[in-house]
């Protein structure tokens, strides 16, 4: 294999890689702006110089590739003296308002200023100053900040499919906006925020919320759909900020959708049902666990049951549900829904040809592993007890009595007579199965809230009296 | 084993001993400048770094302070506790700005870490209080003590 030397090691690389890559292979970072791997290469910031041996002139790391005896140093002072004169550059008309700035603390203009920059400036002109437009729901931008990677530009280009940001005029007056200023129209546009390297994109969402590094982060799983794109919760107090992706090149690479990235909202949702509850009359009234389990006992005892499970549920609670419903009730139906128009893998396809799937739940493929069959048009039955992760569409039930155990909103459960509080995706753990057939971890980020309990301990204590009356 | 001594006659009167103890005494009481001041009427005079009770500093009305959250980040207390929010003049303040003042150790990192020179403590010493007592922000913008 070819080898390369940078900064004294050895390191192999395979031909056509940039030395970004190859140096991070070595233990080496060099300092990026405009460099994204999941982007092309443009070399517009000019910072990530490196002297290569027997070349005139520092080069850019990230559109030089390695090639076979090249000799790179990294810490020359031909280097740190490049560095240092771009990062003088790119800091002339950067407010320096990291008090106010949301991504102060991940952001990469004060890491590489801190890391190459000068501790002074030489500077004392006027900054330019940008008004600026309104980008939409999701992104809140504020072009003063702006460093002009264009790592947006082609993050709308290659990724998203949608060429809406550009940059117009030229030199100190260029201004990265969007086509006419309109507002952003891709359900990608969280990403903008996450690629830029200074507070220019910020989410709307996470404004002001809390600084990023008082977040503790939790790696998990993204429930919003059948890709199951990884992804990483941000939490603090058993309270949920914002959510993240995950480089995992096999399934979503750098990115996530908007849908995804804003779906941990419905958990804490102040409609969430967080007790077990009765209704009486058109309003729903609190009730015991116990007198709960009590109804969904003497209930499912009647001879036409039928068993509905939600396919955003994990491996775990649907082997446990089935367990439990072909060991205890002989005579009842055991089926799954998830989207409505989607009930079988094979009618699971790429919704835009980026990421999103047409199935709404993210583990339409563990259930048919399962072997559980999926519902067909309308639910009905005498009595219909509805197991929900949070995320399934419920479908048009038709009982005498309906029963549900997972997570509800109070709208969407008028027709229901019992609710018997469950986890979120973001409280438990457990295991799902992407549209590839790829087995994914659930991690719990927050604790359950107020008397939510998991689907497993809640069939525990349907079927035993006994440790229902200690918990109790 | 030690050996014990039975104290003698001038020991055991104790006489000689008082007296000497309370000469001392009264050269203190007669002769020495006082360490007591009489309180509320006279002052003792502390430095000007004294970390006392805290105020936001403001400027024409308008606190300094943007809601960075670097002094809750810095306090080794956890007793600052500040909500960010947006307004028309200012694009980031404190909506809400708490110092519980029975969890503060009065060590200044606060003050050390505000890159806007907001949160200061001032010369103000007279905190005593009968119940927990959380300054608000009202309260810490009234410039008390204000250096």
């Amino acid at each position: 294999m070819a080898k390369c030397t940078i900064d004294g090691k050895e390191v192999e690389f395979t031909p056509g890689e940039n030395l970004i890559k190859v140096a991070k292979r070595a233990g080496v970072d060099i300092p990026v702006f405009c460099y994204h791997p999941g982007l092309t290469v443009v070399a517009q910031c000019r910072m990530c110089y490196v002297e290569v041996e027997k070349m005139p002139k520092l080069q850019t790391a990230c559109s030089t590739n390695a090639a076979e005896g090249m000799v790179v140093k990294t810490t020359s002072e031909a280097v740190k003296k490049g560095r240092e004169g771009t990062m003088e550059f790119l800091l002339l008309n950067h407010p320096l308002d990291c008090p106010i700035c949301d991504k102060a603390g991940e952001c990469d203009l004060q890491d590489n200023s801190f890391g190459s920059g000068s501790a002074y400036m030489r500077h004392s002109e006027e900054r330019r100053t940008y008004v600026d437009v309104d980008m939409g729901d999701v992104i809140q931008k504020n072009m003063n900040r702006c460093i002009h990677c264009t790592r947006c530009i082609r993050f709308g280009d290659e990724i998203a499919g949608i060429h809406e940001m550009v940059a117009i005029k030229r030199g100190n007056n260029i201004d990265i906006t969007t086509i006419d200023g309109k507002q952003l129209q891709t359900e990608y546009a969280g990403n903008y925020s996450d690629i830029c390297p200074t507070g220019s994109l910020t989410l709307k969402d996470f404004r002001f919320k809390k600084r990023a590094w008082m977040l503790k982060k939790t790696d998990t799983v993204c429930e919003g759909c059948s890709k199951g794109c990884n992804m990483e919760i941000q939490h603090e107090g058993n309270a949920i900020y914002r959510c993240v992706p995950r480089e995992n090149l096999e399934i979503n690479k750098y990115w996530m959708c908007d849908e995804g990235r804003f779906n941990y909202h419905y958990t804490q949702d102040p409609a969430r049902i967080l007790n077990p509850v009765q209704k009486v009359g058109a309003a729903w009234s609190k009730i015991t666990w116990d007198q709960g389990l009590s109804a969904l006992k003497s209930e499912t005892n009647a001879v036409n049951t039928l068993f509905l499970l939600g396919t955003d549920l994990t491996l775990e609670e649907m082997s446990a549900i089935r367990e439990t419903v072909t060991r205890n009730h002989k005579n009842a139906k055991l089926l799954s829904f998830g989207t409505h128009g989607v009930e079988t893998s094979a009618q699971d396809k790429s919704q835009d040809q980026i990421l999103k799937m047409k199935s709404k739940t993210s583990n339409l493929m563990g259930a048919e592993k399962l072997g559980i069959e999926a519902l067909q048009g309308k639910a009905k039955a005498d009595v219909v007890v509805v197991f929900r992760g949070g995320r399934a569409q419920l479908p048009a039930i038709e009982s005498k009595k309906t029963i549900g155990v997972g997570v509800f909103l109070e709208k969407e459960v008028t027709s229901f007579d019992v609710i018997l509080p469950g986890l979120a995706f973001t409280e438990k753990d457990g295991t799902v199965i992407n549209h590839q057939g790829k087995e994914q971890r659930l991690k719990r980020a927050v604790l359950p809230r107020e008397k939510c309990k998991a689907i497993p301990e809640v069939l525990m204590l349907l079927l035993n009296q006994k440790t229902r009356e200690v918990l109790a | 084993m030690l050996a014990q001594r039975k104290p003698g006659f001038w020991n055991r009167i104790y006489l000689v001993e008082v007296i000497r103890g309370l000469s001392i005494t009264m050269k203190n009481f007669l002769f020495h400048k006082k360490v007591t001041l009489q309180f509320p009427e006279q002052r003792r005079d502390y430095s000007t770094k004294f970390r006392g009770q805290h105020y936001i500093k403001s400027v024409n009305g308008v606190e300094n302070c943007t809601a960075c959250m670097l002094c809750p980040t810095v306090c080794p207390a956890e007793c600052i506790h500040i909500v960010a929010g947006e307004r028309e003049d200012k694009e980031k303040y404190p909506v809400k700005f708490e110092i519980d003042s029975l969890r503060c150790c009065f060590c200044g990192m606060c003050e050390e870490a505000c890159p806007k020179d907001a949160i200061k403590l001032s010369n103000i010493y007279e905190m005593s209080q009968q119940n927990r007592t959380v300054y608000e922000k009202d309260f810490l913008l009234e410039q008390r003590g204000n250096k």
